[in-house]
C-alpha cells in the first residue's frame, strides 16, 4: 500500500495546516485527540527537544554477572566455575583483574573509547530469587520487603511530566511485550508500547485499518463510552502513526544487527532523531535464565546486546545526538557463583550493570564482589541499585532523586 | 435514550422479558454481561432455552475450585513458618518472613491461574463472574492480608453462600480470617474497638452511605470486638468481646456481631444496596431510577435476601434487556482477557509472569484491588497505557508462543501442559490458514460476524475486506488475516459489550 489513507493529521504542523485550510477538524472536537484541540487553541510552542534521555535495557531472566564481567585473575573464579570458567586467552581485558566475555567485543571497543562504564556488584539487601518478585523490586525501586504500587520511572513521570506533555508525545516508550512495571505511576501519563524488532509494513497497514475503524462510528455509536474509547484511542493512534512514519522513513548508516533487539534500538534511535519529547525508553532483551549448558547461549546473548548497543551508540554519534542519551542495562538478579550440575547457573543475587553514553565518566565503578564464598553461597552486593537510579535521576535526568526513591543515596560518579 | 428502561414502571421493570423480545441480540447481551463472551455453542443453547431456563442453569450451583497445590502447601507449612517468624533470633525471623511472603506469592499465582482456568470455561463463566462481583463487594486485598491461603479461603467462603442467603454470607464474611486481618478486627478490643470493619460493613458491603450514623459505626464496632484469626482459623475470644448494651440502627440490646448483621438486613437500604451494585457491575455506569431499585429491593427482602433468586430475577428482567443498556459497557481487563480466550478458542496459559503482568498493565490484578472500595470500573479502565496493554495482549494471543524467551520454570509448566494435551495458548495458526483460503469479502464477513457482530454489513466490514484484498496479491493472506483480526479485536467496538 503506497499511500495509506491519511485520515488524521500525524503532526501538529499538519493539523494546523488543515485548520488553516478550513477543513475544520475541530468540528468533531468532542472526539478529537486532546492535544490537537489544545494546541490548536493555544498555538503551543514546540516541545523542548534538548533534554536528557534515558534508555533502559532490561536483560530479562537474570544475567550471569561473573561470566559477563569476568574476574579472571581471582583463583576463586576457577574454583566456582570448573566447566563454565572462561579461558583467559578468550577474554577481553578491561584491566589486570577484569575482562569482558568474548561476546562483548563491540562493548569492549566502547569501553576503550571511554563510552562504557561498568558498575560492579549491584544488588540490594535481603535479595529475592524469584524472577517476578526481584524484577518488581528493581522496577519499583522498593526494599526487599516493601511493595510499592508505582514504578521508579512512573514516579519520575509524576514529578517531571505534570499535565499533558507537550506535543502529545508519551512520557515513556517501551519496546517490550508488556508495559513495564517501572512505568506505573500515581497519576495518568501517556506511555506508549511498540512491538519489538523492526516494524514491518503489515503493522502499519494494520494501523491504517484501525484508524479507519476509529474514524468510522458504527455499531455501538450512540453510547458515550464508545465516543470516549474512540477519543482515547485516537490520541494513542496519532502518536502511533507519527511514530510509524518516523520509523518507516528513518535513514541510518549504522550497522544494526538483524536481531529483534537491534531493530528495537534502531527504532529508539529513530524516535530520538525525530525530536520526540519522550525522555525514557525501555527495551527488553530476554533469555538470560541460563540454567543449563549456558556457555554458548550466554555468549550469544551478550553478543546481541553488545552489537546492538554499539550500533545504537554509533548511530547517535553520527547524528550528533550522543550527548543527549544515556543507556543503562539492568537484570533482576545475577546468578549463583557456583555453577550447577547442568553446566548452567541458578538464580543468584548481585551483578554488574553497564552504562553507555558519550557524556559519562568511563571505567569500572564500585567494588568487585568477594568470591571467597562457599559452594552455593551467594554474592554479597556492594552497590545498592537505587544508588544507581539516584545517580541517573540527579545527575542525568535532572530530577531530585529523594522524591522518587524516598531517601538519599550516595551518587556513584559514573555521570 | 427513548429506548431506556427508565420509562418502565417499577412493577413492569422486573418482570421477565416478554418472549417476543427474545432474539439473538438479546441472547448475546445476556451471555456477554453475565459471563465473559458469547461463544457460538453457548449462544445457540441459550437462544433455544430462553432467558429464564438459561439463567437458572448458569446459577444452579457454584462450580468448585479445588484447592490449588501451592495453597495447600502454604497451609501445611504454615505452622512451621509461623513458628520461625516468632523465633527469638531477629535474622531467622526476617528470613522466615521473607520465606512466607515468597510462598504466599507463588501460591497466589497458582490460585490466579487456576481460577482463570475455571472461569474460562463458558459453562462456568456466569457463576465465576458472579463470584468476582461479590468479591468486589466483600473486598479483601492480598497486599494487606499477605497470605494467599486466606485469600483462597475468603473466595471459598463467598462461593459457599454466593447463591444462598445474603445475611448468612455477611455473617461468614465477618468471620473470614482474610477479612479479620484486612479490616483490622484482629486488633479490636473492648477498650479500643476498631471501627474499620463496622464502617465498611455499613458503607461498602451492605447499606451504602446515608443509611447509618457515625454513632451506629461506633456502637457496631463494639459488637465485633473479640473476632480473631489464628493461622487461618477464626476464633471468637469471649474475654476480648464487649458484651455491653449497644444502640445500633435504632435498636438497643447486648448485641453480638451477628445481631448487628441481622439488624442491617432489616433496613430497607439492605434490599436496594446489592441490586444497585449489580447495576453498576453488570449494566450501566448510570444508576436506575430509585423507584425501580426500591421495587426490586422490597421484593428481594421479601425473599429473605436470597442471592440466587436475586440473580435470576435481575438477569431475566425487562430492565436488564432494555435496548438502552445494550452494547455500551466497557469490558473490565479480566473480562477482556477471558473473553479473548473464549472467543479465540484458547486455554489459559500457565504463565503467571506474562498473564499477571498483562492484567496488571491493563489495571486489574486479580485479588489485588486498589482499596476496600474495589475496582471503580467503567471509563477508569481506559487510558493510553491500558489501551496499549490491551493491544499487546491481543498481539501476544495471536502470535505463536516463543518458548525460547521463557524462564526455566515456565518451560517446565508449558511442557507439563503439553503432556496433558493442552497447547492452545495462542491462536491456532491452522485456523488462520483456513480463513486465509476464503475470498477477502467472505473472510471479512466471517471475522466481523464472529468477533464484532454488530459491525456486520457496515462500512467497517467493507474496510476490512478492502484491507484483505490489498494483501491478497502478496501471498501474505494468513499474515493479513491475522492483522485484520488483531485490528478488529483492538477496535473500540470489541472493548465494549
Amino acid at each position: 500500500m503506497k499511500n495509506p489513507a491519511h485520515l488524521l493529521p500525524s503532526t501538529r504542523r499538519e493539523f494546523l495546516h488543515y485548520g488553516a485550510r478550513g477543513i475544520g477538524l475541530l468540528a468533531f472536537s468532542r472526539f478529537a485527540p486532546g492535544f490537537l484541540v489544545e494546541s490548536a487553541y493555544a498555538q503551543a510552542p514546540a516541545p523542548e527537544k534538548d533534554r536528557s534521555i534515558l534508555v533502559l535495557v532490561q536483560l530479562a531472566g537474570g544475567n550471569d554477572g561473573l561470566n559477563t564481567v569476568v574476574p579472571f585473575a581471582d583463583p576463586n573464579y576457577r574454583r566456582l566455575r570448573p566447566t563454565l570458567g572462561l579461558p583467559e586467552k578468550d577474554l577481553l581485558k578491561l584491566n589486570n583483574a577484569l575482562a569482558l566475555n568474548a561476546g562483548c567485543a563491540a562493548m569492549h571497543g566502547l569501553f576503550q573509547d571511554g563510552k562504557l562504564s561498568i558498575v560492579q556488584n549491584v544488588g540490594y539487601p535481603n535479595p529475592n530469587r524469584s524472577h517476578f518478585r526481584s524484577t518488581e523490586i528493581w522496577e519499583t525501586g522498593s526494599d526487599s520487603n516493601e511493595f510499592l504500587p508505582t514504578g521508579w520511572l512512573g514516579r519520575f513521570f509524576d514529578n517531571a511530566c505534570s499535565g499533558t506533555p507537550k506535543g502529545g508525545d508519551p512520557c515513556g516508550v517501551n519496546i517490550s511485550n508488556e508495559v513495564p512495571q517501572s512505568f506505573l505511576s500515581e497519576h495518568q501519563h501517556p506511555t506508549f508500547s511498540l512491538a519489538a524488532g523492526r516494524n514491518r509494513r503489515q503493522q502499519s497497514e494494520n494501523l491504517a485499518l484501525l484508524e479507519q475503524m476509529v474514524q468510522t462510528p458504527a455499531g455501538h455509536d450512540d453510547h458515550d463510552n464508545a465516543g470516549y474509547l474512540r477519543h482515547t484511542m485516537m490520541d494513542a493512534l496519532v502518536t502511533e502513526k507519527k511514530f510509524q512514519k518516523v520509523l518507516a522513513n528513518y535513514q541510518t548508516k549504522a550497522a544494526y544487527p538483524g536481531t529483534p533487539f537491534g531493530g528495537s534500538l534502531r527504532n529508539v534511535a529513530a524516535l530520538i532523531a525525530a525530536g520526540t519529547a519522550t525522555r525514557v525508553y525501555y527495551v527488553s532483551l530476554g533469555g538470560f535464565d541460563t540454567h543449563n549448558n549456558q556457555l554458548n547461549t550466554h555468549a550469544g546473548l551478550l553478543k546481541q546486546l553488545s552489537e546492538g548497543l554499539a550500533a545504537f551508540q554509533a548511530d547517535l554519534e553520527a547524528k550528533k545526538l550522543d550527548g543527549q542519551v544515556l543507556t543503562m542495562t539492568f537484570s533482576e538478579f545475577g546468578r549463583r557463583p557456583s555453577e550447577n550440575e547442568s553446566r548452567g547457573t541458578d538464580h543468584g543475587t548481585a551483578a554488574p550493570l553497564f552504562v553507555m553514553g558519550s557524556r559519562l565518566k568511563p571505567g569500572v565503578h564500585g567494588t568487585a564482589p568477594k568470591l571467597d564464598v562457599a559452594r552455593n553461597q551467594d554474592l554479597q552486593y556492594t552497590t545498592d541499585f537505587r544508588a544507581v537510579y539516584s545517580t541517573v535521576l540527579d545527575q542525568w535526568l535532572g530530577c531530585k532523586s529523594s522524591a522518587i526513591l524516598g531517601q538519599n543515596y550516595k551518587p556513584l560518579g559514573f555521570v | 435514550m427513548d429506548q431506556s428502561a427508565n420509562t418502565l414502571t417499577p412493577a413492569a421493570a422486573w418482570q421477565p422479558l416478554p418472549a417476543a423480545d427474545w432474539n439473538e441480540a438479546a441472547a448475546r447481551h445476556l451471555l456477554q454481561r453475565i459471563g465473559f463472551s458469547a461463544t457460538p455453542a453457548e449462544l445457540a443453547r441459550v437462544l433455544a432455552d430462553g432467558p429464564v431456563k438459561s439463567v437458572e442453569r448458569y446459577f444452579a450451583r457454584m462450580p468448585a475450585l479445588p484447592k490449588p497445590r501451592q495453597i495447600a502447601n502454604l497451609e501445611t507449612e504454615g505452622p512451621e513458618i509461623y513458628r520461625n517468624m516468632a523465633s527469638g533470633n531477629p535474622e531467622a525471623r526476617r528470613m522466615a518472613q521473607q520465606d512466607a511472603r515468597e510462598r504466599s506469592r507463588e501460591a497466589l499465582f497458582d490460585l490466579t491461574i487456576k481460577w482463570l482456568q475455571l472461569a474460562s470455561r463458558p459453562e462456568n463463566s456466569p457463576a465465576e463472574k458472579w463470584l468476582l462481583f461479590l468479591s468486589d463487594v466483600w473486598v479483601v486485598g492480598v497486599e494487606k492480608v499477605k497470605n494467599a491461603a486466606l485469600i483462597y479461603q475468603h473466595q471459598d467462603y463467598i462461593r459457599k453462600f454466593a447463591l444462598g442467603s445474603a445475611p448468612n454470607l455477611a455473617k461468614l464474611m465477618s468471620r473470614s480470617p482474610a477479612m479479620v486481618v484486612y479490616l483490622d478486627l484482629q486488633q479490636s478490643k473492648p477498650e479500643a474497638p476498631n471501627e474499620n470493619f463496622a464502617r465498611e460493613l455499613f458503607e461498602l458491603f451492605t447499606l451504602g452511605e446515608g443509611n447509618y450514623t457515625e454513632n451506629d459505626i461506633k456502637q457496631a464496632a463494639r459488637a465485633f470486638t473479640g473476632y480473631r484469626q489464628r493461622q487461618g482459623e477464626f476464633q471468637f475470644v469471649q474475654r476480648q468481646h464487649d458484651n455491653g448494651r449497644k444502640t445500633v440502627l435504632g435498636r438497643s440490646g447486648n448485641f453480638t456481631g451477628d445481631d448487628v448483621i441481622g439488624l442491617v438486613f432489616q433496613q430497607k437500604a439492605a434490599g436496594t444496596f446489592l441490586p444497585k451494585q449489580m447495576v453498576s457491575f453488570y449494566l450501566s455506569e448510570d444508576s436506575l431510577p430509585a423507584e425501580q431499585t426500591d421495587a426490586l429491593g422490597a421484593w428481594w427482602a421479601g425473599e429473605g435476601h436470597d442471592l440466587r433468586k436475586l440473580a435470576v430475577k435481575f438477569f431475566t428482567s425487562r430492565v436488564f434487556f432494555a435496548p438502552g443498556y445494550r452494547d455500551g459497557y466497557i469490558k473490565s481487563p479480566i473480562q477482556f482477557y477471558l473473553g479473548l480466550v473464549q472467543d479465540l478458542g484458547l486455554s489459559v496459559a500457565p504463565l503467571p509472569r506474562q498473564l499477571i503482568g498483562s492484567l496488571r498493565s491493563m489495571g486489574q490484578m486479580p485479588f489485588d484491588p486498589p482499596n476496600v472500595r474495589g475496582w471503580v470500573g467503567g471509563r477508569s479502565w481506559i487510558n493510553s497505557a491500558t489501551l496499549s496493554a490491551r493491544r499487546q495482549l491481543i498481539q501476544a494471543l495471536l502470535t505463536p508462543l516463543n518458548e525460547d524467551a521463557l524462564n526455566g520454570d515456565e518451560q517446565i509448566e508449558i511442557a507439563a501442559a503439553y503432556a496433558d494435551g493442552i497447547s492452545n495458548f495462542t491462536l491456532d495458526q491452522a485456523r488462520l490458514a483456513e480463513w486465509a483460503k476464503l475470498p477477502p469479502t467472505d473472510r471479512a464477513r466471517e471475522l466481523v460476524k464472529r468477533y464484532v457482530p454488530d459491525l456486520v454489513g457496515t462500512e467497517l466490514e467493507r474496510q476490512v475486506a478492502t484491507f484483505l484484498e490489498r494483501s491478497a496479491q502478496h501471498s501474505q493472506a494468513a499474515a493479513a488475516t491475522r492483522a485484520a483480526l488483531a485490528t478488529l479485536l483492538e477496535s473500540p467496538n470489541y472493548q465494549l459489550c
